[in-house]
């Protein structure tokens, strides 16, 4: 197999900090909707180039966790760290935290009025500021590392959901992430197309950037994951190296829950 | 049998209700737009400027409205004015008193259309936009204003129709439109029957014309949301 | 420009013999209007010609302002021998049967669009569920389609009410002293245009939210079948 990506040259604070600190940290975080408590005091640390995989039943809160990471949640209390850069209210930081971070969400949304090319290409030239010709470039390359190249002018209702995934996690390297957030990539898919998707991101993971993927597949965390984390009702009940935490599952919670799912 | 020189004169009504009927429609997207982003969170002081203004525009005929602005509308505004020290005068024209009431009754109406067809689009298309660092102004513009217009592109094809056939209703303040030269001529000629017909004409002409334009616009705006391919961009590279 | 409560108390006669002339068009008009508006629905949702001339007559209707119906009614057609040399005359003479006729010409091309809608919503299994059950095309419509349709088409129905009422105020037009023209006459005879407008202003206000409570109220009613338990 062989890498898709080369290591993305990360912004340059993101690869300044590589190896001299953890990619993420997440510290004592609280996170409550109303007066439900969602996230209840979290500590998570990922290090530089480790895959992270966080499992558990619906609404444990590993979702709303990495939507904190990058600012899509706000988080009551306690501190969340990007490469080393803290992530505050202020405009200016998240936007600096983001800017490591590449996100793929649940249900794809690609921007359905643009085409696959332009999916790609609209942050590269609105945000990033780039010429149009080198966004175009940068994004047909990406495009062809996740197989859908010939789809490059279609619009997103054109293509099968796993092909669609796979434009969003081309858009989403486009920007050049040290750290890609995945919550839950497969969950809306068919059958046939999710192995498509947990192919290109382990190609990915091979790659040596960090990931931190919400998601429900075991095989997948079995062979890709370097780390599980298993939360319930807003907590971490366990934490281990992947092969210890399939193997030996400490507690009760997570022995059960890998029962149902294996 | 219609004579030319009436016939004429209704022409120059009909474009001055297509002035009036634009007009008033661009003021109503304006205020329509800013009711609708001010309302998207609900904040109290906000909340019931809005629910006051929608009330009572929605609760009133268009037509007495047009009235008030136009018998009252100089000293509204001079009072108004007075409020802050200042003395003005100013004339209102039926003109200004038609394009007044017709754009701030029917911006109440669309108001609600825009906000609703806002909230629809799926809150994961701003998520999206956020995580790829795209500057808010620019998300609004390029990614959330296509989507919306799609949405609500037939409620605001309705509401300009609807716009356009309450200019007529609105000439009875004394506008020099369509409606105001037909019955002139009617008066003069005595042959009511084929100036109205025509007049008649002229309205559901604009409505077919409406709706062919409508059908144009929604084929751009729906664009990508069928399964065919774009128009082959190999060529152009 | 100020609001003078005396003017007001003092003109309220007048604006409420002009309230009455507003009712007085528009409950004929309403039930005129549902009336036509069902046989035009109906033979919309068939094929052929007559669906043909429903959808004509709906486009007609919809697409000409209701001022421009009621000069053609009240000045147009007495033009013609047929209506100004026979008995109908004695009708068309009249303003409040050219109102009548105008406006119902208005609701019933609005409301066939409307019936036509809740009826194509009912679901196609309903209707032959009934079949199977031995109803006839008649019994199904009756005692089933139209009864579905009037549920889905409340709020459209409501939409279309208000935009009556306020539609009323173009027979003014025609000589008839409705609510809006009552306002204008007082401001006639006291040079006060601020006062007697926004009094009937409030005045449709108050018809028009009554008219909306109404409805949020049979709403519920009407939805019981589906609100929680």
């Amino acid at each position: 197999m062989n890498a898709i990506v080369q290591i993305p040259s990360t912004a340059d604070a993101g690869r300044r900090a590589a190896g001299l600190q953890p990619a993420i940290s997440v510290n004592r975080l609280n996170k409550f909707y109303g007066s439900f408590h969602a996230l209840r005091d979290i500590d998570f640390q990922v290090a530089q180039g480790e895959i992270v995989v966080l499992c558990g039943p619906s609404g444990s809160g590993k979702s709303s966790l990495i939507r904190c990471i990058n600012h899509l949640e706000r988080h009551d209390s306690g501190s969340i760290h990007v490469n080393g850069m803290e992530l505050t209210r202020k405009a200016s930081d998240v936007a600096r935290v983001r800017r490591q971070l590449g996100m793929v969400f649940q249900s794809f949304n690609l921007f359905p009025h643009m085409t696959v090319l332009d999916n790609c290409t609209f942050a590269l030239r609105r945000a990033l500021r780039m010429p149009a010709a080198q966004a175009e470039a940068l994004a047909r390359e990406y495009l062809a590392k996740v197989n859908v190249a010939n789809q490059a002018d279609k619009y997103p209702a054109g293509l099968s959901g796993g092909q669609q995934q796979r434009v969003a996690i081309a858009r989403a390297l486009c920007l050049k992430p040290s750290i890609m957030l995945f919550d839950e990539p497969t969950s809306a898919l068919d059958p046939e197309s999710v192995g498509s998707v947990l192919r290109i991101m382990e190609e990915l993971a091979a790659t040596g950037i960090t990931m931190v993927c919400v998601t429900h597949e075991m095989g997948f965390a079995r062979r890709v994951a370097h780390r599980c984390v298993f939360m319930e009702n807003g907590a971490i009940v366990e934490d281990a190296h992947s092969a210890e935490f399939f193997r030996n599952p400490r507690s009760d919670r997570l022995k059960g829950f890998l029962a149902q799912v294996l | 049998m219609p004579q030319m020189g009436f016939v004429e004169q209704l022409g120059i009504g009909a474009l001055m209700t297509i002035q009036v009927a634009v007009l008033s429609y661009l003021l109503a997207l304006a205020i329509g737009t800013v009711f609708a982003l001010a309302t998207l969170k609900r904040r109290l002081p906000v909340d019931v400027i809005w629910q006051t203004y929608a009330s009572i525009f929605t609760g009133v005929p268009s037509l007495l409205v047009a009235f008030l602005f136009y018998y009252a509308g100089s000293g509204m505004i001079a009072s108004l004015f007075s409020l802050v020290g200042l003395s003005v005068t100013v004339d209102v024209s039926p003109f200004a008193a038609a394009v007044a009431a017709l754009g701030m009754v029917y911006g109440a109406y669309l108001a609600d259309i825009i906000r609703s067809a806002i909230q629809n689009v799926p809150p994961g298309q701003f998520e999206a936009a956020r995580v790829l660092l795209v500057p808010r102004p620019t998300a609004w513009l390029f990614v959330i204003l296509p989507q919306v217009l799609r949405l609500a592109l037939p409620a605001m094809t309705n509401m300009w129709i609807v716009v356009l056939k309450d200019t007529a209703l609105i000439s009875l303040i004394g506008l020099k439109e369509i409606m105001a030269y037909a019955k002139l001529a009617s008066g003069v000629t005595k042959e009511p029957f084929i100036y109205y017909m025509l007049a008649s004409v002229f309205f559901l002409g604009m409505t077919a014309l409406t709706y062919v334009v409508s059908q144009r616009i929604e084929q751009w705006t729906q664009r990508g949301y069928r399964p065919v391919a774009a128009k082959e961009r190999a060529h152009a590279l | 420009m100020h609001y003078d409560p005396i003017l007001a108390w003092q003109s309220m006669p007048d604006l409420l013999a002009g309230t009455a002339t507003t009712f007085a068009v528009l409950l004929p008009v309403l039930v005129l209007g549902l009336l036509l508006a069902l046989p035009i629905a109906l033979a919309r949702l068939e094929t052929g010609p007559k669906a043909k001339a429903a959808a004509g007559y709906i486009a007609f209707f919809r697409g000409v302002p209701s001022l421009v119906l009621l000069y053609l009614v009240y000045s147009g057609l007495p033009q013609l021998s047929i209506v100004r040399d026979t008995f109908l005359w004695t009708f068309f003479s009249n303003a409040y049967f050219c109102a009548w006729v105008g406006l119902t010409l208005t609701h019933s091309g609005y409301m066939a669009e409307i019936i036509r809608g809740g009826l194509a919503a009912v679901p196609t299994g309903v209707i032959e569920a009934s079949t199977a059950l031995g109803l006839t095309p008649r019994q199904t419509l009756f005692r089933l389609r139209l009864p579905m349709a009037a549920r889905y088409v409340l709020k459209a129905y409501q939409n279309e009410l208000l935009i009556m009422v306020k539609s009323t105020s173009a027979v003014s037009a025609i000589t008839l002293v409705d609510l809006t023209a009552a306002a204008n006459t007082v401001f006639d005879y006291t040079y006060d245009p601020f006062t007697p407008l926004v009094t009937a202003a409030a005045i449709y206000w108050c018809i028009v939210n009554l008219m909306r409570t109404g409805f949020t109220l049979a709403d519920r009613k009407l939805n019981r079948h589906l609100a929680r338990t």
